[in-house]
């Protein structure tokens, strides 16, 4: 996706290098006003550097960020929300307290009746007047979630939002996130969590070594790869899938397989011939899932074929 | 500014609601003052057991009077009149022969008397002491005791030895002592401050009577009193910068404040907190000396000095400190890291005794006018009845003015890029580069 005037966020060319890795390199990307926008990619490939650059928390060695249309400034980041992957909060302090305080910082208005609002909102009126050290993670967690949008935001950054959080807390937050966006906020979160991503997202932006790889909606990006999966069903052990011709590659969750077929190969007879060894109870044709989009970019065998290609 | 104030607000109320600061501030000068207030209340607190000394008396003139001074000693000044309570110890001496033949011997025997608890100590009085002529080093008396480095009683013998020796010397050369009785009359020296004219008067006074504490109590009270200051908000930086930075603090605050404001509201937090120790330690000690009636001893000039000094001193070390806090990576980064950081703020402490007896010396001028030491030691300086040159608070101000712009400069370089890396040691070519590159 290419920088537009009113995105929320654009990026143009930045580029950040820590002595000689280059974290983030030449990245051009527009996060789209009022929409939620998903930032993938495996571990080390550079999505905190650039959450860190939009917050200003680091200067990129060359390239513009704008942040509604304006350069970044105090200013500008007083607008955004952020809730760094790595987080923590004053023990000492009362959960009120911490959280008045740090929206002060973001010189939000109205704070006291909007930290009232989103601790009923998400189950911690009870806890208002408690020390931070008595709270549980999740509890922590979502205290968290609150200093991060209780000044009332434009756009709120979250990395890594749904890491450690239980099916229960997972729902809260996601429901929250989905709540700002009804309100017109623009969310921005980055995520390994391909599933939620791909539930949530109205945009997701892969980013691998530094470098974008993806970018634009869950259809758009589906639609640059074939109809080259099929999702199985079978009854007993599918350990011949693998040798079945014009399999390339099989992904065996248990109860169901994913086969990658290669493009010459037509899916009916891959059905022919897992019928000849078992009775077959569902079987799908679909385009590949997020995650196995994912891991075919950043999985061992681009890696490899990465480290081939330094080699050579 | 809004925002760093702020954060300020947040860290002097976090320093100030804790017990420990409310038991600090009580404390610290409790236990400053401690010494004082020991040696005040122990100095009559003396070991009164009866301290039994042998003589050897070559001169076969010494011992006689000797008996006699430690019997007037003994009935004069071991018993407190007013209370009948034994306040000194008694002096039994004897005389013992003279074993010429093996003296060495003789003083084995008695050491081993004093070693099992027979004699306190033992005065071996050489023959040439009365008139030893050019050959000094031959007279010799000798007391030999457990430890006679800090004990009274060898003062009180060199006192009384010195003063019979006078009279023998007296006797031997036909003086009448009761012609020449002034020549044992001690006569002191009374130090006074110079005279100066009263500007609505016109009269001249007499100049102040010199006492230690106003050349040396008040100085370094009023220096440890800044030292205290310093050292209840630098070391405090670097430690809170350091748990922000390892509870993943800092980066939720780096979305909300430039690293500089972070480090900013610390330094400013610092300032509350030392203006609030010094106010209570101030007043409080004004109130007090007024109240004992010491008023005349308090400086006044010196104070606003004091508070400029106190607040560069804080901006200074706090700023290092909060820089050096933010290289931490774990507790022991910060407690190898601590002393190091307030070395520059304590080392006035090892030079204060030379500086204070002698206050306009150059070695004093020069070491007051090195920005680091200048807060404490151009104070201490100030604090004494020496009048200081206006030109040296002046010019120590101005350097103290830059180095603080230079450590808070070199700090903010250094917050900024150590306190998000994680796992990365304090070690000083790291901060020397993070200071200049940035």
């Amino acid at each position: 996706m290419t920088s537009t005037p009113d995105a929320a966020v654009s990026l143009t060319g930045v580029t950040k290098t820590f002595g000689k890795h280059v974290a983030v390199d030449d990245l051009v990307l527009s996060v789209p006003r009022g929409s939620v926008y998903g930032f993938i990619g495996p571990n080390g490939s550079g999505k905190t550097t650039t959450l860190r650059m939009i917050m200003n928390i680091l200067y990129p060695d060359s390239g513009t960020i704008r942040v509604f249309g304006a350069p970044l400034s105090p200013a500008a980041c007083d607008r955004i929300g952020y809730m760094p992957e790595e987080r923590g909060l004053y023990r000492r302090m009362k959960v009120r307290e911490l959280l008045v305080f740090l929206a002060g910082l973001k010189n939000g208005t109205d704070i006291r009746r909007s930290v009232d609002d989103w601790l009923a909102r998400l189950d911690l009126s009870d806890w208002a007047d408690k020390k931070v050290e008595t709270l549980s993670k999740g509890m922590s967690q979502k205290v968290q979630f609150i200093a991060t949008v209780v000044f009332q935001p434009d756009l709120v950054i979250l990395d890594e939002p749904f890491a450690g959080l239980d099916p229960v807390n997972t729902e809260v937050m996601k429901d929250a996130i989905l709540e700002l966006r009804r309100r017109g906020t623009t969310v921005l979160f980055s995520t390994h969590d391909m599933s939620m991503a791909e539930r949530m997202c109205d945009f997701v932006c892969m980013i691998f070594r530094g470098s974008k790889v993806l970018d634009g909606t869950l259809n758009d990006i589906r639609d640059t790869y074939a109809l080259d999966t099929v999702r199985l069903r079978i009854a007993g052990d599918g350990a011949f899938l693998g040798s079945l011709h014009g399999v390339d590659h099989v992904n065996d969750y248990g109860r169901m397989q994913e086969l990658r077929i290669d493009a010459a190969a037509d899916p009916q007879e891959i059905l022919r011939a897992v019928m000849l060894q078992t009775t077959v109870e569902q079987f799908e044709v679909v385009k590949p899932s997020l995650h196995d989009i994912f891991v075919r970019i950043a999985g061992p065998a681009a890696k490899k074929a990465v480290q081939e290609g330094a080699h050579a | 500014m809004r925002k760093i104030l702020r954060f300020a607000g947040r860290e002097y109320r976090a320093a100030v609601k804790t017990k420990g600061f409310i038991i600090g501030l009580l404390i610290a000068p409790l236990l400053m003052s401690g010494s004082v207030i020991a040696i005040i209340l122990l100095k009559d607190r003396v070991d009164t057991t009866d301290r039994r000394i042998a003589i050897i008396d070559q001169t076969e003139r010494m011992a006689p009077e000797l008996l006699r001074r430690a019997e007037l000693h003994n009935t004069y000044s071991v018993i407190d009149t007013a209370t009948g309570e034994k306040v000194r110890p008694r002096y039994l001496f004897h005389v013992v022969e003279t074993d010429t033949a093996r003296s060495s011997d003789q003083y084995l025997r008695l050491s081993d008397s004093v070693r099992s608890g027979a004699l306190y100590g033992f005065l071996v009085i050489d023959s040439n002491i009365v008139h030893p002529g050019a050959d000094l080093d031959r007279a010799y008396v000798t007391y030999y005791a457990r430890n006679t480095a800090l004990d009274d009683l060898r003062n009180w013998i060199s006192s009384q030895v010195n003063m019979h020796l006078r009279e023998l010397r007296l006797r031997d050369a036909g003086v009448d002592r009761s012609a020449v009785e002034d020549l044992f009359v001690w006569m002191r020296v009374e130090g006074r401050g110079l005279l100066t004219r009263d500007a609505k008067t016109g009269d001249i006074d007499a100049g102040r009577e010199a006492t230690p504490v106003e050349a040396i109590i008040v100085p370094i009270g009023i220096m440890m009193i800044m030292l205290l200051m310093i050292m209840m908000s630098a070391p405090g930086m670097l430690h809170s910068v350091m748990e922000e930075k390892t509870q993943r603090i800092a980066e939720v605050l780096l979305g909300s404040i430039r690293p500089f404001e972070f480090m900013a509201g610390k330094i400013v937090g610092g300032i509350a907190v030392s203006l609030t120790t010094s106010a209570v330690y101030i007043l409080g000690g004004i109130i007090a000396v007024t109240y004992l009636g010491y008023e005349e001893y308090i400086p006044f000039h010196v104070l606003p000095w004091f508070l400029v000094y106190m607040l560069l001193a804080v901006i200074m070390f706090g700023a290092m400190s909060a820089a050096l806090g933010s290289t931490c990576s774990e507790a022991k980064d910060a407690q190898s890291l601590s002393f190091p950081t307030m070395l520059p703020a304590i080392f006035p402490m090892f030079v204060y005794l030379p500086v204070v007896k002698e206050p306009m010396s150059d070695f004093s001028t020069w070491i007051s006018l090195i920005p680091p030491f200048t807060p404490l030691l151009m104070t201490l300086r100030m604090s004494t009845p020496e009048s200081i040159p206006l030109w040296q608070p002046v010019v120590g101000l101005f350097g103290v003015l830059l180095c603080t712009l230079l450590f808070v400069w070199a700090g903010g370089r250094i917050f900024r890029v150590a306190i998000l890396m994680q796992g990365t040691p304090p070690k000083f070519a790291n901060i020397l580069r993070w200071a200049l590159r940035g």
